[in-house]
């Protein structure tokens, strides 16, 4: 029980108690009147990722526009397993929700390569909206001397399984987009996976590894620094941040990765709530505050509605799967 | 500026002294709350908890042996020693004084030589970090106050619990039961406070004797003349080992406080002392955890990139305020870097200021009857567990390692060594086989790069002194019992 909304919720209905409702006017002036008390959104990964920093100023936002208190809770463990599984199982009433990002896809995919019983599919979570989808970017170090991305292919090809790539860790978000290049390119790398997006830059820069796949917005320090040089875009058109640098399509490889960050409901969650919170969140992607502060992220608001969402989600969970699947069992 | 240096100080003595509580804990609660403010101001705040908590945390390990975050289990060994014999305020006071000069140290280091230091952490890859690892497993030998083969049972203990969790080379489960939290392995934070802290309040009650609350009279909170001179060498070896170990990647000054105390030992004229309520055994590691923390700013300041969660989240910090950490901060918000570096020096002295009068607050807190204190001491253990990750398991391992804890006192055994274990134990594997997928499986990797042999050789040498110690003492032991059997034919 989340101690903050407890106290909201109980102040709430003392004041109503207070002013004679009945209880079936309250249930009524309830239904009507969603949200009543706190809405949590739970965060499933360490404070300061992708996640956290695009809920926060969504809260923000969110905050005076639903006239309740919107709290983070951070729920992180097992690569944002842990809190995807608890937001899978909260009460569906639109006091729980969820952000996460591009590897809720892969979740039931690994538990099936595993053998595992399935925690959570897909099929759990209602999308309400996705908010930014940074393409990601493949990055070789200031130590290598490939100036673009055939004579790295080149390079592999001639001596495979020499050269390393970090990551994120196993069928993270850094890992999946390589591995969908490499199948595409008919490479063979040794994979360096690390604990984080930060520790697999670090490998890469102190040439422990020698490539790897990054969210632009993570990297952008260290490439204008020239530490790391991107050689290709993964998503669909070059980014504005990168013009220079030419897309996966464009080199011949049909490889398309985002680490997109959206919303998500449990299963179940009512439709009037539903469309309450789609509409809300769709002002609040509007708002100027919060462009400003994905501005200062270094991304911009790639804000998608439930129905485009859905579509976009399901396209890019079979790219997720079938990396998941490409990489296999290690 | 000075305002939220202050401010930052101040919540960070206070999330340091709280159990559980931890300054990535701290820090993340407030991250919202800087939002409002600009750049440089919310920086000197967050990272005023940071190394603020640095401070705090030894206030509730040296007064009733629970540590208020991992890094300050060392001081509860021979701190709270230090307060059953009415020394509490000398050990305080040592804290303080030794957490500013490691503190100071290390700004003064980060203003001068950041960035070719910062060569340094890049260079620490998986075989180095392995190696230092490996080091470390050696020093553990040295840390107990009690027999050698306790110690190893107990880190051995350590290092299987360390085992718990995602494989993060192959993805499997192991041992977490289907229990999803543990997933991430056993929490340190739990462990250290649950075999410490409530291991120590369930053993109160049981003690025939009831010791008595000193309470002491105001000259006595501060250290004699021989325990300032017993605690500036080992201030000083803490603050330069915690620099150079905090540069590296990875939960740094947890094992630079363990280090200094590993170090201290080895070099005192009494390591018998240790564990008694040595001097050095507070003045070492406490400066060693400080002057860790501000190492750690090295290469997050000069690459941009972060050595742990704590850094991960000031940087998270900067990017949210439209500040892409990064290689050129310093060319491009010299302002920013600069405030930073000048309010550190201020925190710092800020810090002094504040915890050095508290002392004598502290230590009346011990005079607060057993029957009040307790209670509230296992709240807030509870409270500060859960908050961390808001898994509910996680109170579950403190209570359970709470029972433990206990046991392990009444036999005699020190939770320290399983601490550090459970520390090591999950880095350890990881980089090890890092360091293996690097090579291709070749261990030769490990004597092909500089910094990895030298820490080697120096495990080496230790193990090749150690083993000379015992053999001569075994054979003195045989010369004095053959000259004892000769006498008596």
């Amino acid at each position: 029980m989340h101690r903050r909304s407890f106290v909201v919720g109980s102040a709430a209905v003392a004041v109503l108690g207070q002013e004679g409702w009945t209880r079936s006017g309250r249930q009524a002036w309830a239904q009507e009147a969603y949200p009543t008390r706190a809405i949590t959104i739970i965060n499933p990964f360490p404070p300061g990722g992708a996640a956290d920093v695009v809920a926060r100023p969504l809260a923000a936002v969110l905050e005076p526009a639903l006239k309740q208190p919107v709290v983070i809770e951070t729920k992180a463990g097992a690569a944002g397993q842990v809190g995807a599984q608890f937001a899978a199982s909260a009460k569906p009433d639109g006091y729980t929700l969820l952000v996460h990002i591009v590897s809720i896809s892969g979740f039931a995919e690994v538990d099936k390569l595993y053998g595992r019983p399935v925690k959570f599919t897909r099929d759990d979570f209602i999308p309400l909206a996705r908010l930014i989808a940074d393409p990601m970017v493949l990055l070789v170090n200031d130590q290598q001397p490939y100036k673009d991305l055939s004579q790295l292919v080149a390079d592999v090809r001639r001596r495979p399984n020499e050269l390393i790539y970090s990551s994120s860790g196993l069928h993270g978000a850094l890992h999946l987009p390589t591995a969908l290049f490499l199948r595409a390119a008919g490479l063979q790398m040794k994979h360096l996976p690390t604990n984080g997006g930060g520790p697999a830059l670090t490998a890469l820069i102190g040439n422990n590894a020698q490539m790897a796949c990054s969210a632009i917005a993570a990297a952008m320090g260290q490439i204008r620094a020239g530490k790391v040089r991107a050689l290709a875009c993964l998503g669909a058109q070059r980014a504005t941040a990168l013009p220079e640098v030419p897309t996966m399509k464009e080199q011949g490889y049909d490889v398309e990765f985002y680490l997109w960050v959206g919303t998500f409901a449990p299963k179940g969650t009512p439709e009037p709530i539903v469309v309450r919170l789609r509409e809300e969140i769709g002002k609040a992607a509007a708002a100027e505050e919060f462009r400003q502060a994905m501005k200062n992220i270094g991304q911009d608001v790639a804000y998608l509605d439930q129905a485009e969402f859905k579509a976009f989600w399901d396209a890019d969970a079979k790219r997720v799967e079938d990396a998941v699947r490409q990489i296999g069992k290690v | 500026m000075l305002f939220y240096a202050f401010l930052g100080c101040i919540v960070g003595t206070l999330v340091g002294i709280l159990p559980g509580i931890g300054p990535l804990a701290g820090i993340s609660i407030l991250l919202p709350v800087t939002f409002g403010l600009d750049a440089t101001k919310a920086i000197i705040m967050l990272a005023g908890i940071y190394y603020g908590s640095q401070y705090g945390g030894s206030t509730t390990s040296i007064l009733m042996r629970i540590p208020g975050e991992a890094a300050s289990v060392m001081t509860c060994i021979d701190g709270y020693a230090m307060a059953q014999k009415g020394r509490a305020g000398a050990a305080l006071s040592i804290a303080a004084v030794g957490s500013f000069v490691a503190g100071t140290f290390g700004v003064v280091m980060l203003t001068l030589v950041a960035p070719p230091l910062a060569g340094l952490a890049l260079r620490f890859g998986p075989p180095e970090y392995t190696a230092l690892l490996v080091l470390g497993l050696v020093l553990l030998a040295y840390m107990s106050s009690t027999s050698l083969v306790r110690t190893m049972l107990m880190a051995a203990v350590g290092l299987l619990l360390g085992c718990i969790g995602i494989d993060v080379m192959s993805g499997h489960f192991r041992y977490s039961f289907d229990i999803k939290e543990l997933g991430d392995g056993i929490g340190i934070v739990p462990v250290a406070v649950g075999l410490f802290g409530l291991g120590e309040i369930l053993s109160t009650p049981s003690a025939t004797v009831t010791q008595k609350v000193v309470s002491p009279r105001l000259r006595e909170l501060l250290p004699n003349a021989s325990e300032w001179r017993l605690s500036a060498l080992p201030i000083a070896r803490g603050s330069v080992l915690g620099f150079f170990v905090g540069i590296v990647p990875g939960s740094a000054h947890i094992i630079a406080s363990f280090l200094s105390y590993a170090v201290e030992k080895r070099v005192s004229r009494t390591p018998e002392a240790f564990g008694h309520g040595a001097v050095a055994g507070v003045a070492g590691p406490e400066s060693a955890n400080n002057s860790a923390s501000t190492g750690a700013f090295v290469p997050m300041l000069a690459l941009g990139l972060p050595t742990g969660p704590v850094t991960a989240v000031l940087m998270a910090a900067l990017l949210i305020h439209g500040i892409p950490p990064g290689p050129q901060l310093v060319s491009e918000h010299p302002d920013v870097f600069w405030g930073f570096i000048a309010s550190m020096y201020v925190g710092n002295l800020m810090l002094l200021a504040l915890n050095l009068p508290l002392v004598g607050l502290f230590v009346s807190v011990l005079r607060i009857p057993y029957a009040y204190l307790y209670p509230l001491i296992v709240m807030f253990c509870i409270i500060g567990v859960y908050e961390v990750s808001h898994a509910i398991v996680d109170v579950w391992i403190m209570l359970i390692m709470g029972a433990v804890g206990y046991l392990l006192r009444k036999f005699d055994f020190d939770p320290a060594p399983l601490v550090l274990g459970l520390v090591i134990a999950p880095t350890f594997e990881l980089s090890l086989r890092q360091s293996l997928v690097m090579s291709g499986g070749d261990w030769l990797i490990f004597f092909q790069r500089p910094i990895a042999v030298t820490l080697l050789a120096l495990c080496a040498g230790l193990l090749v002194l150690a083993a000379v110690a015992l053999l001569r003492k075994d054979w003195r032991g045989r010369l004095a019992r053959a000259q004892a059997s000769g006498e008596e034919a």
